[in-house]
């Protein structure tokens, strides 16, 4: 039931970002072509189609955050709830489909802003620079890490993903205590937002002053001294994320109990 | 015949206020049943509580023995109230969501009635008028071969033509082994087609009975009875 309930997510979202992404590159496009001579021979037409681009690489991002909010909020707990709850599926299914979705097309337009930018700033034969550039990089690195390089690419991916679910998660456990108020619920979430956002600093801040962190933060890494520490580092960066997913689980626990025993659309 | 719908000491509270109180109610399988109370009396509640769209305060509400959750709204067919199509979707494309959705939805029924109320399932439903809208939604419901269907005052926004169209549409749909719980206050108009009735005010049950005895020992109609029982 999840894979179905991510299909119709997907549908009901993609028919606007597909465009969106195509329209960005169609406009990175049209002002490559317009103004092949680089930036600083800009003329009227150029000047255009540049900005309808950038008008469109802001809206999308714009539309990302907006679409996160929409789909949780008015998909689940407006009218459209009266269908989406009464479907033979788990509450927690609705919160997981509607987290990775709105993960994908965050990540579905950073990288399409990042091939737009490439089609308008790369010259010819900059691709092949950038790969083979790229080569050595990852070369001269595994030198320097050896097989550990493997396990930071997995660390920093997995931090980034779970630093975005997290991000996610905040909002809708916001909205979903915003549905608690009768009235102003709007306004409700946006305060819950403003307190679990605080309480979740002043949880940070607690954790880092427990003598674990105090002994990370004392350690004072030198570049020449990178390896030995890397140990260290890692670490820290794996109790950073331990720390972040345990703060999405309690979003998520939240959400899902106010979705299934708090409930009271409209 | 067995018990489809049960209510024990059913209660729900909104802060201080009790939309059903203490509510202890059995409906046996196989029959129509009329939900009957003014505007507030607490019909919508049960039938929420029923589709867990709201969580009892205390007390229990079983369906064919269970809690409502998965397996419960695999065998219920829920029409609410309100509208619930989103504005983006066409006919035939809320038909495919029920269809992957629900085991018992029956696509060439739903296909069907749309072309006897001549509606257009390549038609987006943000065109739709809040009419039509109901007309389909209630096409929806009814194309399940469910063991429950519970319809919240499904005629409430159509015009009287319609109106016969959904109540046979109803008749027709309905078998022995399934049971149909239909809440309104629009007594008169479905008169006919029930088996039973159950009239509640102010979240409490005040009387239950089958059609056939109030016509033959109080020797009146369902209407009648509800207007002197409700008499303001």
């Amino acid at each position: 039931m999840l894979s179905k309930l991510i299909k119709y997510e997907i549908k009901a979202t993609g028919r606007i970002f597909l465009p969106l992404f195509l329209a960005l590159l169609m406009f990175a496009g049209i002002t490559r072509f317009i103004s092949p001579l680089g930036p600083e021979k800009f003329d009227t037409p150029a000047m255009i189609s540049m900005a309808i681009y950038i008008s469109i690489m802001v809206g999308m991002f714009v539309m990302t955050f907006i679409m996160m909010i929409q789909r949780f909020n008015k998909n689940l707990l407006t009218d459209e709830g009266y269908l989406m709850l009464t479907l033979p599926v788990k509450p927690w299914k609705h919160i997981v489909s509607k987290l990775l979705v709105s993960m994908l097309w965050i990540v579905g337009s950073g990288i399409a802003a990042i091939i737009s930018i490439m089609i308008i700033a790369l010259k010819k034969g900059d691709l092949t620079k950038i790969a083979v550039e790229f080569a050595t990089f990852h070369q001269q690195v595994y030198e320097y890490l050896g097989t550990s390089m493997y396990l930071w690419s997995f660390e920093i991916i997995l931090g980034i993903l779970i630093t975005l679910a997290s991000g996610i998660m905040i909002v809708y456990a916001s909205i979903a205590i915003g549905h608690l108020f009768s009235r102003h619920k709007m306004l409700a979430s946006f305060g819950a937002f403003i307190a679990l956002s605080s309480l979740s600093k002043i949880l940070i801040t607690l954790i880092s002053l427990t003598p674990v962190f105090t002994y990370f933060s004392n350690i004072h890494i030198s570049s020449n001294d990178f390896i030995g520490m890397q140990h260290v580092i890692q670490w820290a960066i794996a109790c950073g994320i331990i720390f972040t997913g345990l703060l999405c689980a309690a979003y998520f626990a939240v959400t899902n109990f106010i979705l299934s025993k708090r409930l009271n659309l409209e | 015949m067995s018990t489809i719908l049960e209510c024990n000491d059913l209660t729900k509270k909104f802060g201080s206020k009790e939309a059903v109180s203490a509510v202890n109610l059995k409906i046996e399988r196989g029959q129509i049943v009329g939900l009957l109370g003014p505007n507030g009396s607490g019909k919508s509640t049960i039938i929420k509580l029923a589709n867990e769209l709201l969580t009892p305060t205390s007390g229990t509400i079983l369906i064919g023995g269970k809690k409502p959750g998965v397996a419960t709204k695999k065998i219920v067919s829920y029409l609410p109230e309100k509208t619930y199509l989103n504005d983006w979707m066409h006919v035939n494309q809320i038909i495919e969501l029920f269809s992957d959705f629900y085991d018992d939805f029956k696509p060439e029924k739903a296909y069907d009635m749309l072309k006897s109320l001549n509606i257009n399932p390549n038609d987006r439903l943000k065109t739709m008028s809040k009419g039509t809208k109901e007309k389909v939604q209630l096409i929806l419901v009814m194309s399940r071969e469910a063991e429950l269907y519970l319809l919240d005052e499904p005629i409430g926004g159509v015009d009287p033509a319609a109106r016969d169209y959904i109540l046979n549409t109803i008749l027709r749909n309905y078998n022995e082994n399934s049971t149909v719980i239909i809440s309104t206050h629009l007594i008169s108009d479905i008169e006919n087609i029930l088996d039973y009735v159950v009239f509640i005010n102010q979240g409490q049950v005040v009387l239950t009975s089958s059609v056939d005895d109030i016509r033959n020992e109080k020797g009146k109609s369902v209407d009648g009875l509800f207007r002197e029982v409700f008499k303001c």
